[in-house]
């Protein structure tokens, strides 16, 4: 009898609550999306109450349910207390429905739901720095991993005194701190965690070797002067800083978008896979909305459309393909390990390939990549009902994502 | 007591399936050689295809205990290298055709 170590893998239970909620939360943010109109102003409180529901009920909710697993995997050992993420999942989930209800309803909620929220990232963090601490790797993987983590504290105790400051407990300047809240996040940890973590987990997957590494390092530095200086400009009101951050910030996307040209030339496993596809897709995203985000700045910030349809497909062309192509790789595995790789030797196990169902898979590839394109086009030209269409079809690839995690999750070989 | 042979240990660490990709450690090139000393002790060492693999342990393990049926045998050990690193030419051409790999790129 051997040990299944959880060294590399962490426990099933622990994981799937992160991605069941994430799914769940994404599932929300489509079918939410379809009561806003095609024209809003970004300072409204419901439209922060949406991002808020996107990005930390889905984005984070599934990067720290996957960094769980990929910690480990990147930093070569185990975490420094993996058991801490029993503690970070509730913290997560109670401070995101108070988040997001403050945003819609009640702005008092913001605070209580800020601090859950800030509480359960600094556990996170702690954990990954101790654990970083452990491995004397210095990779440019690691490297991503300390500054992103860095990069998500700023961000969380920037928006955190946004917090109050809308709950009546203190009186910041939001519209400028809430550019460094943005920056810090999306760009310093979402982005820049991508672009660390998409080292490892593209040539994994695509089993490319042997390519040049440099590429994303300049991405890397670029992407960390961005965001200081959008951070720093954001707090000191200083346009300049701020202008010059948004621009560097392209330009590490472009410099990024090349490293994943090399990584594609490289791969060696030409399977055209859910995976594969999804991948396609977000990187297609990435580059429509760099163009569109170079054109809103060309146009001196008054073309707000631009703004808006670079952003929408940022989040659900660039970060929801990417994670939900990488769902389908890695709920199959965790469910493998967890029922099947103590059968190895000992009876036939499945193959991950066969566990992810694959029709339900492209329903949701295609409805959510026509989705995408026609609610972006209606972004672009003010239409509500080309909006609503896209958003629709969303809706319904979030659905098919649904119902795929469940299949995915409740997955049994037929001679168990 | 008969000596066992590199063929053997091949054939039986050729039931290890890597199930990513869904095919066998050896066909994919991840034993990089087989030592047997005259107690039928055997070391194998072997890579895998990606630094911090989340199998790891259990390759090693599955390698390990698949030798450890092969009759007679006596202590298996199993070490993990990364030098040289693995690349798909190190596969077998049956391996690279069906994941399509074009190496003339």
């Amino acid at each position: 009898m051997f040990n299944i170590s959880k060294d590399f893998a962490p426990p099933f239970k622990l994981i799937t609550p992160f991605f069941i909620s994430g799914v769940i939360f994404y599932l929300l943010s489509m079918l939410t999306a379809l009561f806003y109109p095609s024209s809003f102003d970004f300072h409204e409180l419901s439209i922060a109450g949406w991002v808020h529901l996107f990005l930390i009920g889905y984005v984070m909710m599934i990067i720290f349910g996957a960094m769980a697993q990929l910690v480990p995997v990147v930093l070569e050992t185990g975490h420094f207390s993996i058991d801490w993420y029993y503690l970070i999942f509730p913290l997560l989930l109670i401070g995101t429905i108070l988040l997001i209800v403050g945003f819609w309803l009640d702005p008092i909620l913001l605070s209580f739901g800020g601090i859950l929220v800030l509480s359960a990232m600094i556990i996170f963090a702690v954990d990954v720095f101790l654990t970083i601490k452990k491995t004397e790797l210095n990779s440019i993987t690691v490297k991503a991993v300390k500054v992103s983590n860095i990069f998500l504290l700023l961000g969380i105790l920037s928006g955190f005194l946004m917090a109050l400051t809308l709950s009546g407990f203190m009186g910041v300047d939001i519209d400028n701190i809430l550019k460094a809240h943005v920056f810090a996040v999306v760009g310093g940890y979402v982005m820049i965690t991508i672009m660390g973590i998409s080292l490892v987990l593209l040539p994994m997957f695509g089993l490319a070797h042997g390519f040049d590494e440099r590429p994303v390092e300049i991405a890397f530095k670029i992407m960390i002067y961005a965001v200081s200086l959008v951070f720093v400009g954001g707090f000191l009101k200083w346009d300049i800083f701020k202008i010059t951050g948004y621009i560097l910030a392209l330009l590490a996307v472009v410099v990024y978008f090349y490293q994943i040209i090399l990584i594609y030339q490289k791969r060696v496993r030409k399977e055209l896979d859910i995976w594969y596809k999804s991948m396609l897709f977000g990187y297609g995203s990435l580059i429509l909305a760099i163009i569109l985000g170079f054109l809103y700045i060309l146009s001196g910030g008054s073309l707000n459309n631009l703004l808006y349809s670079s952003m929408w497909l940022l989040f659900t062309g660039f970060f929801a393909f990417l994670i939900n192509g990488h769902l389908y790789k890695i709920i199959p595995f965790l469910v493998w390990f967890h029922r099947f790789s103590p059968l190895v030797g000992k009876k036939r196990v499945p193959m991950l390939n066969e566990m992810y169902p694959k029709k339900m898979a492209e329903y949701e590839f295609w409805f959510s990549a026509f989705g995408v394109v026609i609610s972006s086009v209606g972004l672009l030209v003010s239409s509500d009902s080309l909006f609503k269409a896209g958003v629709y079809l969303l809706f319904m690839g979030s659905v098919f994502l649904a119902f795929s995690t469940k299949w995915m999750l409740d997955f049994r070989s037929d001679d168990e | 007591m008969s000596k066992i042979t590199k063929e053997q240990v091949y054939d039986a660490i050729r039931n290890v399936i890597d199930p990513e990709v869904g095919f066998n450690v050896v066909d994919m090139g991840l034993i990089y050689d087989v030592d047997i000393d005259d107690e039928n002790n055997v070391h194998v060492k072997m890579t895998l295809s990606t630094r911090g693999c989340p199998l790891h342990q259990m390759m090693q393990q599955w390698v390990k205990e698949a030798v450890e049926k092969i009759p007679g045998v006596g202590e298996v050990t199993v070490e993990i290298v990364w030098d040289p690193p693995w690349n798909i030419t190190m596969a077998s051409e049956e391996v690279k055709k069906a994941l399509g790999a074009n190496l003339l790129k």
